[in-house]
C-alpha cells in the first residue's frame, strides 16, 4: 500500500471519519489509522444525538439511519419532580452507533479515503523539529506513514496529540466516569430522561436514553474526582425503580470516561490539528460530543483543503479551523460549563427548591445561556443560594 | 511502579489513558497495559476507572 499521504488522521470515530470524508471529497489523499478492528465497536456512549446536528452532518441520512426518534427530554429533581422540555436541543435521536460510525466510515471510504483498521499509531516521525509522519503498528508490524498534515481525532486518549505538545491531558475533576447498560424490557417513553441528585450520582446524573419501545441505554456518570462507584450507583438506581426496570435485563455493558471541562486552549500547530473529543470539544452539561466531533471534523477539513491548495500547512494557515470552531461553539459551551459548576454545588435540598421554582420555559432559557430571570427568582426566595448562583447573574 | 489491570473488569474504554499525567497507559485494541518505567503511582487512573478495574500494583 502507499505510505505517502496529504493527511493522516489518527482515530476513526465521528471526528476522524468526517474529516476524512470531506478532505477526500476535496481531492486530498487521506489515511485514517484506527486501532480497533471495526469502526464504532465497541460502543462507549449514550448515543443521544440532538436534532440540530442533522444540519451539520453534510450527509444524506434517513430516520432509519439515525435510530430512535426522541420527542424531548424529561429532567427529574432528587425529590422526583419532573419537568419535560421540548426544543431543538432535546428532540432528536438515540443512535445505534455501531451502524452510525460504520456509515460515517463507509462514506469516508467512498469519498476516496484510505481506512486502516487494526493499526495503532505509536509515535511521530520528525525531521529536525518538523513532524513529517507517523509510526504505526499495523497488525503488529511497525510501519511509517508520511504526510504534511497529522490530524488527531483520538478521542479521550489523545496520546499522539500530547506527544505533539497539545495540552489534552485530563484532570479527574474535568471528567465524568460512567457505567451504562443497554437493557431490554424497560418501560420507556420516547424522551431522553435525566435524574439529578448527589445520592443518585454525585456531580453527575443518571440517564435513560430509549432506543425503542422496550429497550434503552441506562447509565450513570459521576464526577471523576469524587471517587464514587458508578457501577454500584447504577445497580442501586435500577433496583430503586422497579416501575421502569422491574422486567428489564442487560444486553450489553458499556461505559467510559467523558470530558466535562473546557476545550483545550490551542487546537493547531505547524502540520497538526486536534479535533473532536481529543480537543475536549464536549458539552460539559451532558457529556455529548458526537455532533461536536462531526462539526469540528468538517470545519477542520475545510481549512485543511485550503492548506492543500496553497501548500502552506503552517499553524497560521491551519488556525482558521480553530477560529471558526470557537466562533460557533465557544461562547455557548463556556456558559454551560458555568452552569455545570453551579449545578454540582447544589445540595439535593437546594436542587429541589430550584426545581420547584422552575418551569419548562425557564429551562429552555437556561440551556440557551439566559440564566438571570430564573436565578433572580430563586435567590429572592432562598437568599442563601446567592453565593452559588451569583456567577450566573 | 505500575498499576495492576484486572482484565476481567476492564472494558477497554480508555478513560484512564487520558488522565494519566505521564502517558504510562496504552490501550492496544482492547487490551490495557501500564509501562512500569513511566508510572508514578499517582492513582488518578484508579480513581476515575468506572469499572474498578485498576489497583495499586506491587513494585516490579
Ligand atoms: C459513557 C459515555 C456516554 C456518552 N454519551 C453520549 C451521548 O449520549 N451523546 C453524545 O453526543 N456523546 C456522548 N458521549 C461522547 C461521545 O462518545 C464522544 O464525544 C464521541 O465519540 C467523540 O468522537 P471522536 O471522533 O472525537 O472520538 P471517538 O469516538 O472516541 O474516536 C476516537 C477513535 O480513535 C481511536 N484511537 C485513539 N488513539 C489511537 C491511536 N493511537 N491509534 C489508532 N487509533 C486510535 C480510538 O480507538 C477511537 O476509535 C458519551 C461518552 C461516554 C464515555
Amino acid at each position: 500500500m502507499r505510505t505517502d499521504f496529504d493527511a493522516i488522521v489518527v482515530g476513526g470515530g465521528p471526528a476522524g471519519t468526517s474529516f476524512a470524508r470531506k478532505a477526500a471529497e476535496g481531492g486530498m489523499n487521506v489515511l485514517v489509522i484506527e486501532k480497533k478492528k471495526d469502526f464504532g465497536v465497541p460502543v462507549r456512549c449514550g448515543e443521544g444525538f440532538s436534532e440540530r446536528w442533522n444540519q451539520v452532518l453534510e450527509m444524506n441520512v434517513s430516520d432509519a439511519d439515525l435510530g430512535a426518534r426522541m420527542k424531548g427530554a424529561a429532567v427529574f429533581a432528587p425529590n422526583g419532580k419532573k419537568i419535560v422540555l421540548v426544543n431543538d436541543q432535546t428532540t432528536g435521536y438515540v443512535l445505534e452507533r455501531k451502524m452510525f460510525d460504520k456509515r460515517l466510515a463507509l462514506e469516508a471510504g467512498r469519498a476516496g479515503a484510505t481506512l486502516l483498521p487494526k493499526s495503532l499509531a505509536i509515535g511521530l516521525v520528525k525531521e529536525g523539529n518538523k513532524t513529517t509522519g507517523l509510526r504505526a503498528l499495523h497488525e503488529g508490524v511497525e510501519k511509517v506513514f508520511k504526510a504534511p498534515l497529522i490530524v488527531s481525532a483520538e478521542g479521550m486518549e489523545a496520546k499522539i496529540a500530547r506527544e505533539a505538545g497539545f495540552d489534552c491531558k485530563y484532570d479527574p475533576y474535568d471528567v465524568d466516569a460512567c457505567v451504562e447498560y443497554e437493557m431490554v424490557g424497560v418501560k420507556c417513553e420516547p424522551l431522553i430522561a435525566l435524574w439529578f441528585g448527589n445520592e443518585i450520582a454525585p456531580r453527575g446524573y443518571a440517564w435513560v436514553f430509549p432506543k425503542g419501545v422496550d429497550y434503552a441505554n441506562v447509565g450513570i456518570g459521576v464526577g471523576g474526582s469524587t471517587g464514587a462507584d458508578p457501577k454500584k450507583l447504577l445497580d442501586d438506581f435500577i433496583g430503586n425503580h422497579p416501575e421502569f426496570f422491574g422486567d428489564a435485563t442487560v444486553v450489553e455493558v458499556k461505559g467510559g470516561v467523558i470530558s466535562v471541562g473546557a476545550p483545550i486552549k490551542k487546537m493547531t500547530s505547524d502540520g497538526f490539528m486536534v479535533i473532536g473529543t481529543a480537543a475536549h470539544q464536549v458539552d460539559p452539561i451532558h457529556g455529548g460530543g458526537i455532533g461536536l466531533a462531526i462539526e469540528a471534523g468538517l470545519i477542520a477539513a475545510k481549512h485543511a483543503l485550503k492548506a492543500f491548495e496553497s501548500g502552506d500547512y503552517s499553524d497560521a494557515a491551519l488556525s482558521g479551523y480553530e477560529k471558526e470552531w470557537r466562533g460557533l461553539e465557544e461562547e455557548k459551551l463556556g456558559k454551560r460549563l458555568k452552569l455545570r459548576h453551579v449545578i454540582e454545588k447544589l445540595s439535593d435540598d437546594d436542587f429541589n427548591h430550584v426545581f420547584n421554582e422552575t418551569r419548562s420555559k425557564d429551562l429552555d432559557e437556561v440551556l440557551n445561556g439566559h440564566f438571570q430571570g430564573l436565578a433572580a427568582r430563586i435567590v429572592l426566595k432562598r437568599p442563601s443560594l446567592l453565593k452559588v448562583l451569583k456567577v450566573l447573574i | 511502579m505500575a498499576v495492576k489491570v484486572n482484565h476481567s473488569k476492564c472494558i477497554g474504554c480508555a478513560g484512564c489513558v487520558g488522565v494519566c499525567p505521564v502517558l504510562a497507559l496504552t490501550l492496544e485494541e482492547n487490551k490495557l497495559s501500564c509501562d512500569a518505567s513511566k508510572c508514578i503511582d499517582c492513582g488518578a487512573c484508579i480513581k476515575i476507572c468506572p469499572f474498578g478495574a485498576l489497583s495499586k500494583g506491587d513494585s516490579k
